[in-house]
């Protein structure tokens, strides 16, 4: 069950059913702010990646998408966070067609691609932090 | 195979030693109502098969009993797991091997397909009785009876409880083979014209469900010997990296079976997001909708589509 909170909406991550919940609350809060038509399917299609990252290799983990303002505009930010086992070589990850997983390799870079601003902290041992933004268009 | 079932079930539904224990919790067993029962013992002992007979007589009196009573092979067995749980109620020890036999009891009604809420009710009458031979029994202390009797009575309340966490793993168990069943039917592959079949897929679609998709489709192209495939993806929760490697992959795989595949539903929303994340859908045949997929599907099968022209419509 996500939930609602003064920051944000916390969905956690541990099956195939809460990615799609995850891509439905970010969905439904991109288009609050003002997200429409092709961008709400970039924002739902980027959480999905790293929410399937999560599952697959962390087991479990949450998500919590936020609206975000700066600088008068205004956006929405989505934050996956997971204790899993963490990305030895962030580089290598974020390179197209990289995959331990043997898929396609596209979910991290990809999801840079989709959106406005991505960062990624990863520690072995310890897990990986995924944010990204995305803004309105002026 | 109802062996089979039956240990399947076992598996399923399962008391921990801490859910048992809570269980006394809650109805209040303590150390003091040990000897308490053991007074009541030979009382019940004397006239077990008496209470036997009068549970399975309150059960036959009622119409969702029946199938019960039409198993003689069953009603005796049930009777006889009757008596020993009587016996074992006042028997002091309630541990694991006490919620055994309530278990397969319960196993053993759930056979017949007895709905298992008939059972308080009896139970209810039953521990009416027993009260009542208990103060029958009072000699001159009727008050150390009644003590007794509740001591008892709490035994009676630790099964319901029991029952109750038995009810509801059942139940659990049952959705989540439902849930499972729909999973396997939510991806059928349907001939809908001679060499031509169609594969709507609706809901999630994991790495496990995506092989099982795969599966089916390449033994119904085979079996059928079918040369184009519709695949109309509408239905399909959430379309990302991995969704569309597993759709480009069983498109590949009946290519090598001689069967090409047309993918439909992929919004154009959708396909873009695709295209910036990387993905190339070169390889996809995509058409917007299913009904110009099978469109599509017919002509390259050589059908010619025409639409009737249909007066009566027109005039009507
Ligand atoms: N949350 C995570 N925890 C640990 N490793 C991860 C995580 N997310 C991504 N990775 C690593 O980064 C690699 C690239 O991820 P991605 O670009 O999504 O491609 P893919 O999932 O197809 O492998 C993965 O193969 C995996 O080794
Ligand atoms: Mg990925």
């Amino acid at each position: 069950m996500p939930v609602m909170g003064d920051d944000g909406i916390t969905v956690t991550i541990a099956n195939e059913s809460d990615i799609v919940t995850a891509r439905q609350m970010g969905r439904a809060l991109s288009e609050q702010v003002g997200f429409q038509g092709s961008d709400l399917t970039i924002i739902a299609t980027a959480i999905s990646e790293i929410a399937r990252n999560i599952v697959t290799y962390a087991q479990r983990g949450e998500i919590v998408l936020r609206p975000v303002t700066a600088n008068s505009r205004r956006g929405v930010v989505v934050v996956a966070r997971d204790d899993g086992p963490g990305i030895p070589d962030i580089a290598r990850a974020m390179q197209d067609g990289y995959s331990t997983g043997k898929t396609l390799g596209l979910g991290l870079p990809g999801a840079r691609r989709l959106m406005d601003e991505f960062e990624i902290q990863s520690e072995v041992g310890v897990g990986t932090i995924v944010t990204m933004r995305k803004w309105l268009r002026r | 195979m109802a062996d089979l079932d039956f240990s399947a079930h076992r598996q399923a539904v399962h008391l921990t030693d801490e859910d048992i224990a809570r269980h006394k919790r809650f109805v209040g067993l303590e150390a003091a109502d040990l000897p308490r029962i053991a007074a009541v013992r030979p009382i019940v002992m004397e006239r077990v098969d008496e209470l036997t007979t009068m549970f399975f007589d309150f059960l036959r009196g009622l119409d969702v009993a029946t199938p019960l009573f039409r198993r003689g092979d069953l009603l005796d067995e049930a009777k006889r797991m009757k008596r020993e749980h009587l016996i074992a109620m006042v028997g002091g020890v309630y541990d694991r091997a006490y919620v055994e036999l309530q278990l397969e009891l319960g196993l053993l009604y759930s056979k017949v397909g007895l709905d298992t809420r008939v059972f308080p009710g009896a139970f209810y009458h039953l521990m009416n009785t027993v009260g009542a031979i208990v103060m029958a029994n009072a000699g001159d202390d009727p008050q150390k009876a009644f003590q007794n009797f509740m001591a008892v009575k709490k035994i009676g309340f630790l099964d319901i409880g029991l029952m109750i966490d038995i009810m509801a793993a059942e139940r659990e168990q049952t959705i989540s083979i439902q849930q499972e069943a729909i999973r396997e039917l939510s991806t059928p592959v349907l001939q809908i014209r001679d060499g031509l079949l169609i594969l709507p897929i609706i809901g999630t679609l994991d790495s496990f469900r995506a092989k099982q998709l795969t599966d089916s489709l390449l033994r119904a192209i085979r079996a059928n010997r079918a040369k184009m495939v519709v695949m109309d993806i509408t239905g399909v929760a959430a379309v990302d990296s991995r969704v569309a490697n597993h759709l480009i992959q069983t498109v590949a795989a009946s290519r090598l079976m001689g069967a090409t595949v047309i993918v439909t539903g992929l919004s154009g929303d959708v396909a873009q997001a695709l295209v910036s994340l990387g993905v190339d859908l070169g390889t996809l045949n995509t058409v917007g909708d299913l009904q110009g997929g099978l469109e599509l599907a017919e002509r390259r099968l050589g059908y010619r589509i025409a639409r009737q022209a249909d007066s009566s419509l027109e005039t009507a």
